[in-house]
């Protein structure tokens, strides 16, 4: 059975967006700046919440900062 | 180390030393051939009051020494470091969880030294030394919560 996981470009778009650092983003969504380290590193999957408020301090859709992919094969099928 | 981490890390400490403290005042009654109900009461009178007003004012005394010491070294105030967002509720239930495993577990075992024919008062001895385990634990797999990340 395919491992399906929470994969996010947080890293990418704070770099994206003037080098925003980990505080300033934790600032933003208020959070604390570990729980953004814990996202960045994929040990941390944020709540749907938490997921609408990083794309909005981003101002993008969520789909740019956030996918659902497996993780061991390129099966892209939802799991059943 | 984050404002949690710190808080967890100082009821960890002071509940290593409390199991110390009880295990060698238990240790001793039991020598001294004082193990009955009053010195046990006693002690678990002791123990309840450390547990919860130690914990509380060696938790406030670690932060405000950790803030005087910060703003001394980096001029810095207040950081935003000390708001409970969701993933330090759920690390948080996590060892709640945990520690509720484990104190069902000592509560199961002190019954079974009641089924053995112990004394009422080695079964409430050893609940009391569930609750201080279960604590340990609990605070364990917080911190190890912690710095896996989740």
């Amino acid at each position: 059975m395919s491992k399906w996981q929470i994969n996010n470009n947080i890293r990418k778009l704070r770099f994206s967006h003037q080098e925003m650092t980990q505080e300033q983003l934790a600032e933003k969504v208020g959070v604390t700046r570990q729980t953004i380290i814990a996202m960045e590193k994929g040990k941390y999957s944020p709540s749907l919440e938490l997921a609408f408020r990083i794309a909005l301090a981003f101002g993008v859709p969520l789909e740019d900062v956030f996918s659902y992919e497996v993780a061991d094969d390129a099966n892209t099928h939802l799991p059943e | 180390m984050s404002f949690h981490e710190r808080n967890i890390t100082v009821s960890l400490v002071n509940f290593i030393l409390i199991l110390g403290f009880y295990l060698t005042s238990l240790l001793l009654l039991a020598r001294g051939g004082n193990f009955n109900a009053e010195s046990v009461y006693r002690l678990w009178g002791i123990v309840a009051v450390l547990a919860t007003v130690g914990t509380v004012l060696t938790i406030i005394f670690v932060h405000i020494t950790a803030n005087v010491a910060r703003t001394i070294t980096t001029g810095e105030g207040h950081i935003n470091g000390d708001i409970q967002d969701e993933r330090d509720k759920l690390i948080d239930l996590k060892g709640t969880n945990v520690a509720y495993r484990v104190s069902s577990i000592g509560v199961a075992l002190s019954m079974l030294t009641l089924v053995f024919g112990r004394p009422p008062l080695v079964m409430f001895t050893s609940l009391i030394l569930s609750g201080i385990l279960a604590q340990i634990v609990a605070d364990i797999s917080r911190l190890y919560l912690y710095r896996r990340g989740f």
